[in-house]
């Protein structure tokens, strides 16, 4: 058993005194980060850079990793409490967690997500160990097409995600799609919807869009039914305890989401916001309660937040067999491997496999002390809610203007938080669903470069998006998840 | 009574204000040193080339203790430079801010998505160079640079991937290789990634047929069982480490070289002295064993030029530039 040798070998680095200490700092750190909106897992990991000058390499990358991780381990914590997500992978979160934190049952959800993040985490460390120097492959044969094709699968979520008007739903996603595409347009350098302010060369941030059509519009909505309706019982967080049942519940959308979750992060450029729309969107088809997503269904949160940390450990296999970058977070982590002298790459786990297997082991450890570290906190920070409700308006407010300040330091991006948190009160009034505002705009901008890219390189022919098996795969699964259920509806009459 | 109340405490704070700039500015003639900390902007997001420049320079100069004040990075990221390029562009002569740059302060300029260029800002010092690599998957019909030049002369839409958009450094690296071998510069299907990277993983996967990229950050794709064969590279002379197998562009007959340079530039009017302290801060800085060792990590060459002569050479690659992006169509307003 090669890859239990393997195994073992990484644990006797990673069990290294000085190690273990560097994976509690790391995931201690990240979880910190994650809560904290605005300083997301890139800047962090940027900050670190300098710690690890002079480090084993084993040792900087088992601390980088650990804050990379622990970053996305911890997002849900705000997504969940305040609906203002931590970082981009954790947005599908605060779709089921939050209405299930205004129930009164924050410590359920946030139990919830810390499990499903370190089932998440744990399985797809397992594939990691055992699969990785195949899926480079995988990773690879990913190109153009057949992202736009993922892509276009990933959008006909819209449909499920509308709820009560489909075509409130769609009109979502336009504006959501005219968002994504904002800014330079890669292909061309022409500028799209830039209004002639450089502020808008680069199209806006995500965070912004979601902080302000999900947490402020919350913000705002309370103030304008007056003070926030009915005051929330006293011990508002309720019980951490999973009964029996909730636990068969879950347990299936987990397994499920964290082995879609891992595929998709080993995707270069797919990573963990769309692993977690993917697994939340796939669960809520799936589901024959799937009518009571995005009112605080517990399935809603195990499956995003499975997704999304598994997706961060399956980037780890672009970066590491292959030496290339799939996401901003993993470039921080090239650019830092470099600096301590290992190239990753194809010959890293021949040349260096204490940095490999190393890494891989401390993930196991590195997940356990996540799960160890967040529970016993959840009720501390569960606290939060029983502010009364003029305060919490007050620190969820705060606490978007700093985490959009922070991330750009620009004051024209308030101004769009504040544009964005109108924009989501308007939506909510006239009974406009958010969700897929927000999967539109992740997935837009990727699925028409895809497709542009595509057609570039066949010279315009559209055939490329069928005649490559993996495309024509996925443009057959789009088809039919828009299809089969018109047809049920049918046969049901 | 609120406003004589406040001219007169304003009187009382500028006196003494303008008497100590005074006096720091008679200090300043001689020598100047600076007198806080210095910002050193990357005009773009963590992870980049900029950022890697403005984090290795802070952390050496720190550790070599080269500058009695620290050198704080910041990343101004948007526009791909021009955001950043914007906000400096409005503290005139303020010598306490630096920023790190390269090709895309020419390009992003003629390309029109900015209003300021090289000539609204002080030069300070080039300090390193990178190469421009062309690679193929291994088992690619191409054997040399010739033959790839070849094969797209028969075939034009023969795809080309690159990290950076139309008009930025690898299309323009492209072009002007594909010219110089005597195909019309326009006729390159260059296929834009976001980056690197991703064009990287295209090429491993066979999406297109080529890719150019800079030679530092392939290098780690290099070497046995990578997958991929390296045709040529755009230096003078041929790269060190696991680069010494690849022959120049020249080598290959084809008259062309291209610089990923990089540098270092200041505010607009950024006074003389301030400049000086700067060309020579880095200039001891690029013979520190610090920098030998990060340097070489991360495939740069050294090749510093002083603030007079940063400036002629970024006159002459504006000249360069706009030919090619002429012959391109893609002449921004």
């Amino acid at each position: 058993m090669d890859a239990f040798n393997n195994l073992i070998y990484g644990f006797s680095i990673a069990l290294d005194p000085i190690n273990i200490f560097y994976v509690f700092a790391g995931v201690f750190a990240g979880t910190v980060i994650g809560m904290l909106p605005g300083l997301g897992p890139i800047s962090a990991l940027a900050l670190m850079i300098p710690l690890t000058f002079g480090m084993e390499p084993s040792s900087g990358l088992i601390l980088m990793a650990g804050v990379y991780y622990g970053a996305i381990f911890g997002g849900s914590t705000s997504s969940i409490l305040l609906n203002a997500p931590g970082v981009a992978g954790t947005v599908a979160t605060s779709f089921d967690g939050y209405p299930l934190a205004k129930q009164g049952q924050a410590g359920k959800a946030l139990a919830i997500a810390a499990y499903a993040s370190f089932i998440g985490g744990t399985i797809s460390i397992i594939f990691l160990m055992l699969v990785a120097p195949l899926l480079g492959r995988v990773a690879v044969s990913f190109g153009p097409a057949e992202y736009f094709s993922l892509m276009v699968l990933g959008l006909t979520a819209v449909v499920s995600l509308s709820d009560k008007s489909l075509v409130k739903g769609l009109i979502a996603a336009v504006v959501g799609v005219m968002i994504s595409i904002m800014g330079i347009d890669l292909q061309t350098g022409t500028e799209r919807f830039t209004f002639g302010t450089v502020h808008l060369l680069d199209g806006i941030d995500f965070l912004v869009v979601a902080l302000g059509i999900f947490a402020l519009a919350e913000v705002f909505y309370m103030l304008l039914r007056g003070g926030g309706g009915k005051e929330q019982p006293r011990n508002a967080i309720g019980s951490l305890r999973l009964t029996k049942q909730e636990v068969r519940q879950i347990a299936p959308p987990i397994g499920r989401s964290s082995i879609l979750g891992f595929f998709t992060g080993v995707l270069p450029g797919a990573g963990a916001t769309i692993g977690s729309f993917l697994g939340y969107s796939m669960e809520k088809r799936l589901a024959k309660d799937g009518d009571t997503f995005g009112k605080g269904n517990i399935k809603g949160v195990a499956a995003p937040e499975s997704a999304n940390n598994a997706a961060c450990t399956g980037s780890f296999v672009p970066l590491l067999t292959l030496g290339v970058p799939g996401s901003g977070s993993t470039a921080v982590l090239l650019g830092a491997l470099l600096v301590m002298g290992v190239s990753p790459g194809p010959a890293m786990l021949v040349d260096r496999p204490d940095v490999f297997w190393g890494v891989v082991a401390s993930m196991y450890l590195g997940n356990i002390f996540l799960l160890v570290l967040n529970l016993p906190l959840i009720p501390l920070i569960a606290k939060i809610l029983d502010l009364p409700r003029p305060l919490l308006l007050a620190l969820i407010l705060i606490f978007c203007m700093v985490g959009v300040y922070g991330m750009s330091f620009s004051v024209f991006d308030l101004l769009l938080l504040l544009g964005f948190g109108l924009l989501g009160l308007g939506m909510r009034l006239f009974g406009f669903p958010a969700a897929p505002l927000i999967l539109a705009l992740i997935l837009g901008s990727i699925m028409e470069e895809s497709m542009r890219r595509a057609l570039q390189i066949s010279g315009g022919d559209w055939s490329i998006f069928i005649d490559k098996p993996i495309s024509l795969a996925l443009l057959v699964v789009a088809a039919l998840s828009l299809t089969l259920p018109l047809l049920r509806k049918f046969r049901a009459r | 009574m609120t406003a004589r109340f406040t001219a007169k405490s304003l009187t009382a704070i500028v006196l003494p204000l303008a008497a100590l700039t005074g006096f720091s500015a008679a200090a300043q003639a001689d020598d100047w040193t600076p007198t806080r900390n210095i910002e050193f902007i990357a005009p773009a997001n963590p992870g980049g080339g900029w950022d890697t420049l403005v984090r290795t320079v802070s952390r050496v100069i720190q550790e070599e203790g080269l500058a009695e004040r620290s050198f704080g990075a910041i990343n101004v990221p948007g526009g791909g430079g021009a955001v950043a390029w914007a906000q400096i562009a409005r503290d005139t002569g303020n010598p306490h801010k630096l920023f790190a740059t390269s090709p895309p302060i020419i390009l992003v300029p003629l390309a029109g998505t900015s209003r300021f260029d090289h000539t609204d800002f002080t030069p300070v010092a080039r300090l390193i160079t990178d190469y421009s690599i062309i690679l193929v998957k291994a088992d690619a019909p191409y054997e040399d640079l010739n033959e790839l030049f070849e094969a797209i002369a028969e075939n034009p839409s023969l795809s080309i991937g690159g990290g950076s958009a139309p008009g930025s450094m690898d299309h323009i690296s492209m072009a002007g290789v594909a010219a110089a071998a005597g195909l019309d510069a326009a006729s390159v299907n260059y296929i834009p990634f976001s980056g690197g990277g991703e064009a990287m993983t295209n090429l491993m996967g066979g999406h297109v047929a080529a890719v150019i990229t800079g030679a530092g950050e392939a290098s780690g794709q290099l070497g046995e069982g990578s997958g991929l064969r390296p045709l040529g590279v755009s230096s003078p002379e041929r790269l060190g480490g696991v680069l010494a197998d690849i022959p120049t562009y020249q080598e290959q007959g084809i008259d062309y070289t291209f610089d990923i340079w990089r540098g270092v530039m200041g505010t607009p009017d950024m006074p003389e002295e301030a400049v000086a302290y700067y060309e020579a801060l880095f200039a001891e800085m690029l013979e520190t064993d610090g920098w030998e060792a990060a340097r070489d990590q991360l495939g740069w060459i050294d090749a510093y030029q002083d603030s007079e002569a940063f400036g002629a050479f970024l006159d002459e690659q504006k000249e360069q530039f706009s030919t090619i992006l002429g012959d391109l169509g893609l002449l921004g307003g």
